[in-house]
This record gives C-alpha cells, structure tokens and sequence, in this order.
C-alpha cells in the first residue's frame, strides 16, 4: 500500500515538474470594435486584450479602452514588458508590461494599422498607416516617414525578416514592397496585383512569402519576391486577411479572409483545404500558431469574437470576445 | 462753398457711422437677450448635465449645485470628443468658484478617461482644441497624469501644431468637412472656446480668426436661418427640413434668423462671451440683391482607390432673399451624407427644400475613406447611420452623378452602371407646396410661396408618396434606422432609367411675375438630350436666354465657351474673397472691408 502511494506521489511529482517546465504561452488579441461600436457613443470595451491558456481562458483587457486598435506588437524576449499598438490614435507602448501606457505618435500619425519592434534593436520600431510607413529609431520617441519608392501609401502590414533585420516587406495597395536598408527606400517586387492586406514569411527560409490580397486570392513566391504564383489548388475564395506558418513545422500552413473560414496547407502552402468545422464566423482576419504547441490554433473573426482549435484546425470551438471585430491575434512564448 | 460741401460731407458720414452704431447697438442688444434666454433655460433645468453645470458656474448662482451636477455628469466619462468640449467648456466657466473637490474630480478624468481622437475633421478640431484648453488649465504636469501618457507640455505643443496645420490646409485649399450644417456646430464650438479662453495669444488669435472664417462660410450661403447649398454631410431629416441642422442655431444666436432654440449646441458659445463681427451677421442677413457665389472646397483625405489625396471640391450657390439653388460639383466628394445640390426656400417650414439623387452605396466608395476592410465596411457604417445602403435614403454620394449649375439654373446628369446599388434616382418634394403641377410639356411645376420651382425629367419616372416610417426599420445590425420622427406625405420621384437626368429652373415673384408666366415660360424651353451608356448629354436654354450645354461627365459649356471649373477660387463673390494657396480670406460689405491673413495671423479693417 505504502508502495503504491509513493509511487503514485512520485508520479505526481513528475508530472508537477513536467508542467512547470513546459513552456507556457500567452494569446494577445487587438478589437478595433464590436457590432455596436459608435464613435462617441457608450461604446463597449475594445483595445488589446490578452490571456494565458495554460492557467485561464478569461481574456484581460491592458491598455487604454476604445482605442481602435488594429494590431500590436509584443517583444517576446521581453516576457511582455515592452508592448506597443497600433490604433486610430496612433502607436501606443508600453514599457512595463502594460501597467502604464504612452502615445508615441503625434497628430501626423493615425489609423496606424501595424505596429512591429525590431526584436534585435528594441529602439527601433515601424508602424504602417493609410498614409505609409514610418519608423522610430530611438523607442519611440520620434517618428519619421519611410515612403521612399512606395508606389502606394496605404500599407496594411510590414514584416522584419527575422534573419535580417534591415530586409523587411510590406504590403500594399500597390502590390508588395521590399527594403534592403531597413526601410530607407523600397523597391516594388515582382507581384502585379494591387490590394494586398497581409504578408507571411516561411520561419526558415526568407525566400518564401506569401501575399493574401482583397479580391485576387493567395499569391507565392520562392525567390524573395522576384516572381509570384497565385495559389490554386483548393482555394475558392478571393480575399485573405490573414497567412501564417505553423513556426513547428512550416509546412503546416493557415490562411483566413472574407468569408473563408479557415484554410489549411500540410505541404507548404502549395495546396490548401477548408478547415472549418465548428467554426461559426467564417470572417476571419487573423490566425495564430501556439510556438510552444503547433496544433492550438487560434483564430480571430469580424464580429465574431476568437475561435480556437486544439487540433491543428480540425475542430474549433468559440473562445470568447463576443461580437468583437478582432484585427490581430498572435500567441508569445511566455 | 467749399466749407458748406465739407459740412454736408461731414454730416453724412456722421450719421452714416451713427446709423451703423445704432444697427450694432441693437444687434448687439437682441444678440445678448438670446444668451440671456439660453443662460435661463439652463439655469432653470434641474437635469445633472454639463451645460445646467456651465450655466449655473457662469451666472455665479446655486454654484454648489453646479458642482453637484458636473461631478454627477462627470461620473461615468463617455463619448470621445463630445465629452472633452463640454467638460473643458464648463471647467472653464466655473473654475474659479467650484469646489477644490470638484476640481480634483475634473482633474482625474483627464488622467483616466482616454477619449478617442476619432476620424474626422470635426472629431480633430473639438478633441485637439479641447486638449489645448486643458493643458493651459493644467500646466508642468507629467505624462503619468494625463491620459494618453503625454506631459502637459507634449499635449498643448501636439494640439497647437495640428490647430495651426488644419487652419492651413482649410485656407490654401479649403476644408474637408466643409459647409456641414450638421457639424458647424463641432467647428463652431471648438473655435470660439479657443478663441476666448485659449492663454496662448497665438492661439486664441487663431481661434478669433477661424471662428470668423467659419461663420462667414456659412453667413454667404444662409438664408433664414438655413445654411444653401451643396454640404458634405447632413443628415435625415435635417436635409428636407433644414432648420433641424445644428447651423440653425447658431444662425438664431448669432443672425437672428430662424427659429429660437434651446439647443445645447449655442449653450458653451452664448457663455463664453463671444460677438460677431458686424461684417458678419450683415452679409447672412442682407438678401437685398441677388447673387453667385463660388467656393472650392477639398475631398476628405482619399486613402486608397484614388490618385490623388484631397481632390477640389467645386461649389456653386445662387442667392436670393427667396432661395438659394446650390450645388457641388458631383461624384464622390465625401462618403455616406453628401447633399449635392438642393434648392431651399423661406415659405413653408418644416419643409422648405427640393432636391435629387442618386442613392448610392459600396464597400469601395468607404475604402476610399476609411481603412477597414472594405467587404465589410457598410455593415460597420450602417451601425452607426443606419440609412447608408438604403435605397430610400436622401443623402448620398455618387460616382454617376453631375452637375452644372449656372446662376438659378441647373442641371444634373446621371449615367449609371448597371449593377450599380442602387439602380434608379431620387427626387424630394416636399408635402407643403402650394402646387405641384405636372404640366403637359414635361416640366414640373412647383410653388413654394413666392418662389416657383421648375424640373425637367429627362426619363420616364413615377412618384411615390412616404407613408412609410423608418424609424421602426432595423438595419443589418438590429439598429432601428436613425430617423427622429415619422414623416409622412412628401413625394418621392423615382426614375430607374440609368441614363438620366434633369433640368431645374428657380424663379421668385420678383424675377418673373406670376406663378402662370414662370410656367407659360418653362413650356417653351424643352431640353434637348442624349441618353445612351457613355453619352449622356443635354442642351438647354435658361429662362435667362443663356445656353447650357453638358455632357457627363465634366463637359461643361456657357453660351459656347468651356466652363474651366479648376480656376474656382476658395472664395468668390461679391462678399467674400479668397485665392486657393492664400491663407487670406477679404470680407466686403459695401463699404466695410475686413481681412483675415492666416499667414501673418492678422485680422485688418
């Protein structure tokens, strides 16, 4: 009996140990706004919201509320003290884990869409806007235009290639454009259709992108983005919001848009099939991939709140922010 | 001899600046018993609401109670920018005799509400004025007591910057938001607090100045208490029965036209101690001529699907001391509440306009302006105005939409795609006109009392008359459509021709006699037109004798010779004066002169 109680004790113990070393996540999750949602008006709480799934689902609100916030940006090695958003009001940061916040922006910058930190030179930051790209050398203290070369000013997103940090792309209602010299100039890449809403860069391979554009589909490239190829195979739908990589394994892939419902790659991105089951808003524009846990899956609708599946998409199930037009979602190590 | 015509001279002139002393005496008088009214309103209102708070500060009386309401209105901050005005407004009027405990309450909402800037013009002048204010108010203070996390000194240095940068561009190529009935209110406001309370001496100049550039914008289109013409937004019902706009009341506080009103709008202006200059108020209320008037405005910033950021805005009023025909220039100048051309008369309140349309929606037509997502953009914009994508509606913005208007004389022209939301046009006619005549040559004939208005259809069309109630419909969202009171028995033309278009003539009693010989004479005058995809085209006569020849979409010609609409100046017409690129604005008014120089932030007589 005695033997059997040590063991069973020992076993929790190793369990016990397990979790605690298993590396825990955190969701964040941006609402610009809910069905409701009035400027002026008694509007319901929106902003960046935040949980960890390993200890509780219930979302928390950080930030100022009502803020139209778009996207945001958290500094992984940081454990997520140094945050920013990007929202109508421009970029807010946060330096100690979201206790106290400031608007780095001034009155030149607004209806900021993306926001992203250098993760090698937390100084520098970049925000992308109706009105272009502009750039923080010094953590925010200053802001200055990057448009050089831009054919089109509006840029929904801008990615830093995580091998070189002055190699970044952004997308455009122009098409895609690249920076060799940390967006001092941009040189427009070989893709030649407009209206493209959302960027995503292979985790090993910086030559691979992908492009999800309003009305013209997926497109690919191999070569750093001297040429494009739409992507066909399976995919009915016209316009994607959303494309990220599963960072476990790349060749698992996701991809969201207007009423699409999730869509799944296993090779690559070269063919896709739809994903959807239990999914009950088909509006999504934003997907993420758990880093420590490839098949937790969260994705983030138009005023349908955030969805979420324990099984690389397979099933989802509804995971709160209810009537919430959720832009940005992304889950940290942390 | 000499010396008696220099004593006539002498005398003329002294009663002449007599005469406009005593017209300032009296103005000035009849414009006090106003604020004095509004003060009593408020002040007798048992309501916790800032402007009872205001009033009560203002007049020194019941200050306790004054404090009581503030801090109740204070207690759960809402509404973005509409909250900053008020709160800053009423502080301003009580802060010397509130409470210490009051004040501390002031204080901490600034540091824990965080107000939204908002997305558009309005929202930016009433939050950064209003920011400016509050950072005079509460200098040296760091970022962790405000609520955006800037110091007292970042934010009065931010809202400076943009006030001076947004009096720029409105007076180099004129304002975005322009000659909105429904938001003069937001401009007017925020202005004439800057202009009165703002320490900064360059700023409370600014204020002064952009206070009087506003109200003599709107002074040279307004007729009874009505802003004329071609707006950027407006909304239902306010659009047929446009003594609802906010405009109007101010145009009862500061013209004395209209109709009284206890608007909160008028409640922070009337305190604040602020006085028209004379030049003013004369040009709104002198309708003893007739008159053109001209202005350029600029499209809202166009963030996508256009080349260029801020195109012209061409605006084109004629004004009478009976009605204003006006119009801008057609397509999509600003999105959701465009009024593009309207005639608006004096006789017969509520409803004192005619009107046409094309009821227009698209996700593109909000892309352009707003950065979400385009596929869903209407049902975002049907949350809030709830009559965006229904084909009913009476304000809109229309890609296949023109105009041409020369003097009391219009036309516009219409050439739909098809496919197009929504395929047909839209005119108003209102329930009260004394006739609605359907004469046998085409023309429409209509009498408004002493103004007579004429519409050539150049398709077939039929009429509807509005039973319907659209307060009791929902939207996409479950919202019920914004409508504020039922409305009944006016009527609806509806043509569903997508090649289309009118002419419209307008004649008071004084310029053609008779309500008979105005239609004797239009039956003699039949348009001729063109109506095919891609060629849609009218040739037509005025009553004038002048010949009007346009083709769609921007082939405007008068008497024979193109009409180049990109040498419309900011300002043009016999009271105000403005180049684009000047920052200058000239007032005239018989023999007074008054000039506002943005650039040397000066105002000269």
């Amino acid at each position: 009996m005695l033997k059997t109680i040590c063991t069973f004790v020992g076993l929790l113990l190793v369990i016990a140990s397990h979790v605690a070393n298993a590396q825990k996540s955190t969701v964040y999750a941006s609402v610009v706004s809910t069905k409701l949602f009035i400027v002026g008006a008694p509007n319901p709480q929106t902003g960046l919201f935040y949980q960890r799934p390993d200890d509780d689902t219930t979302w928390q609100h950080t930030g100022r509320n009502n803020i139209r916030a778009f996207g945001f940006d958290v500094l992984a090695s940081s454990n997520g003290q140094i945050l920013c958003i990007a929202s109508g009001n421009g970029v807010h940061q946060s330096f100690d884990g979201g206790r106290t916040w400031k608007i780095t922006t001034g009155w030149r910058i607004t209806e900021v869409l993306s926001a992203t930190i250098n993760p090698y030179k937390q100084e520098v930051l970049y925000c992308t806007t109706p009105y272009g790209v502009f750039k923080s050398m010094d953590g925010g203290r200053s802001w200055h235009e990057k448009n050089k070369g831009l054919g089109a000013l509006f840029t929904p997103a801008l990615l830093i290639d995580p091998r070189n940090s002055d190699s970044l792309f952004c997308a455009t209602e122009d098409g895609v454009y690249r920076s060799a010299n940390a967006g001092e100039s941009w040189q427009r890449t070989g893709l030649n259709v407009g209206g493209v809403r959302t960027l995503a860069q292979h985790p090993t391979d910086s030559n691979i992108l992908f492009a999800g554009t309003e009305d013209h589909g997926i497109y690919a490239t191999w070569n750093g983005g001297k040429y494009w190829e739409k992507m066909e195979a399976g995919i009915d739908h016209s316009t994607f919001y959303t494309i990220v990589f599963d960072p476990t394994n790349p060749q698992m892939m996701y991809a969201g848009g207007y009423v699409t419902g999730v869509y799944k790659s296993t090779d690559g991105g070269r063919s896709w099939r739809r994903a959807n089951d239990g999914l009950t808003n088909l509006n999504v524009h934003s997907i993420a991939v758990d880093p420590t846990n490839g098949q937790r899956i969260y994705a983030a609708t138009m005023f349908g709140g955030v969805f979420r599946s324990d099984n690389g998409g397979t099933s989802w199930r509804y995971a709160g922010l209810h009537g919430s037009q959720v832009w940005t979602i992304k889950v940290l190590p942390f | 001899m000499k010396s008696v015509k220099r004593v006539t001279v002498f005398l003329i002139l002294l009663a002449s600046t007599t005469a406009a002393q005593s017209d300032r005496a009296t103005y000035l008088k009849e414009f006090r018993q106003r604020v004095e009214h509004i003060k009593h309103v408020y002040d007798t209102s048992q309501a916790s609401g800032f402007y009872q708070a205001a009033v009560r500060y203002a007049l020194r009386k019941n200050v306790r109670q004054a404090d009581s309401m503030f801090v109740e209105a204070l207690r759960v901050p809402r509404g973005d920018m509409f909250w900053m005005f008020p709160v800053i407004g009423t502080y301003l009027n009580g802060r010397e005799v509130m409470s210490a405990e009051t004040k501390a309450v002031v204080r901490n909402a600034w540091k824990t509400y965080a107000p939204y800037r908002g997305d558009t013009e309005n929202h930016w002048a009433m939050y950064y004025a209003s920011l400016f204010l509050a950072a005079e108010q509460w200098p040296n203070l760091p970022g962790s007591e405000w609520y955006n996390g800037k110091s007292s000194d970042e934010n009065r240095e931010e809202a400076k910057e943009y006030l001076f940068d947004w009096a720029r561009i409105t007076t180099t190529i004129g304002q975005g938001e322009f000659d909105s009935p429904d938001y003069f209110a937001e401009y007017a406001i925020s202005t004439i607090l800057l202009a009165q309370y703002a320490q900064d001496p360059q700023v409370r100049q600014l204020g002064k100045m952009l206070t009087e550039y506003i109200f003599a914008d709107f002074a040279v289109e307004h007729l009874d208490g009505q802003y004329l013409g071609g707006f950027s937004r407006i909304y239902q019902p306010a659009v047929y029965k446009p003594l609802l706009s906010t405009a109007s009341a101010f145009a009862w506080l500061y013209f004395g036209t209209g109709e009284p009103t206890s608007s909160g709008w008028i409640v922070l202006p009337a305190l604040s101690g602020y006085e028209l200059p004379e030049i003013i108020y004369t040009i709104a209320i002198d309708r003893s001529k007739p008159y053109v008037h001209k202005e350029r405005k600029r499209v809202r910033n166009v963030i996508r699907y256009g080349k260029e950021k801020n195109p012209p805005v061409y605006k084109y009023t004629y004004v009478t001391k009976n009605y204003g025909l006006g119009s801008l220039h057609g397509g999509i100048l600003q999105p959701i509440q465009q009024h593009t051309w309207g005639v608006r008369y004096t006789y017969g309140r509520p409803y004192t306009a005619i009107f046409g349309l094309h009821p227009y929606w698209s996700g593109m037509e909000l892309g352009m302006f707003f950065p979400e997502e385009v596929k869903t953009l209407i049902a975002d914009v049907v949350a809030s105005k709830g009559t965006y994508n229904n084909p009913d509606k009476w304000t809109s913005a229309s890609p296949f939409e023109r105009t041409f208007q020369h003097k009391n004389t219009l036309i516009v022209l219409y050439d739909i795609a098809p496919g197009t939301t929504a395929e047909h046009i839209n005119g108003f006619f209102p329930r009260n006109l004394q006739e609605r005549i359907v004469d046998e040559s085409g023309w429409i004939v209509c009498k408004a009392g002493d103004t007579y208005v004429g519409w050539y259809p150049l398709q077939e069309y039929e009429w509807k008359e509005e039973f319907e109630n659209p307060a009791n419909r929902l939207n996409d969202v479950g919202r019920p459509v914004l409508e504020r009171e039922k409305e009944t028995g006016n009527w609806r033309l509806r043509s569903h021709k997508l090649q289309n278009g009118y002419v419209v003539e307008v004649r008071s009693k004084d310029e053609i006699g008779s309500f008979e010989r105005f239609r004797a004479e239009l039956k003699k005058r039949i348009p001729k037109s063109t109506l095919a995809p891609g060629h849609v085209a009218v040739e037509y006569t005025t009553l004038g004798g002048d010949n009007m020849q346009f083709r769609f979409p921007e082939d405007r010609k008068l008497n024979g010779v193109a009409v180049d609409l990109s040498r419309t100046k900011l300002f043009d017409g016999p009271y105000l004066q403005a180049d684009v690129g000047s920052q200058r604005l000239t007032m005239t008014y018989r023999n007074k002169k008054r000039v506002l120089d943005f650039k040397t932030l000066t105002i000269s007589e």
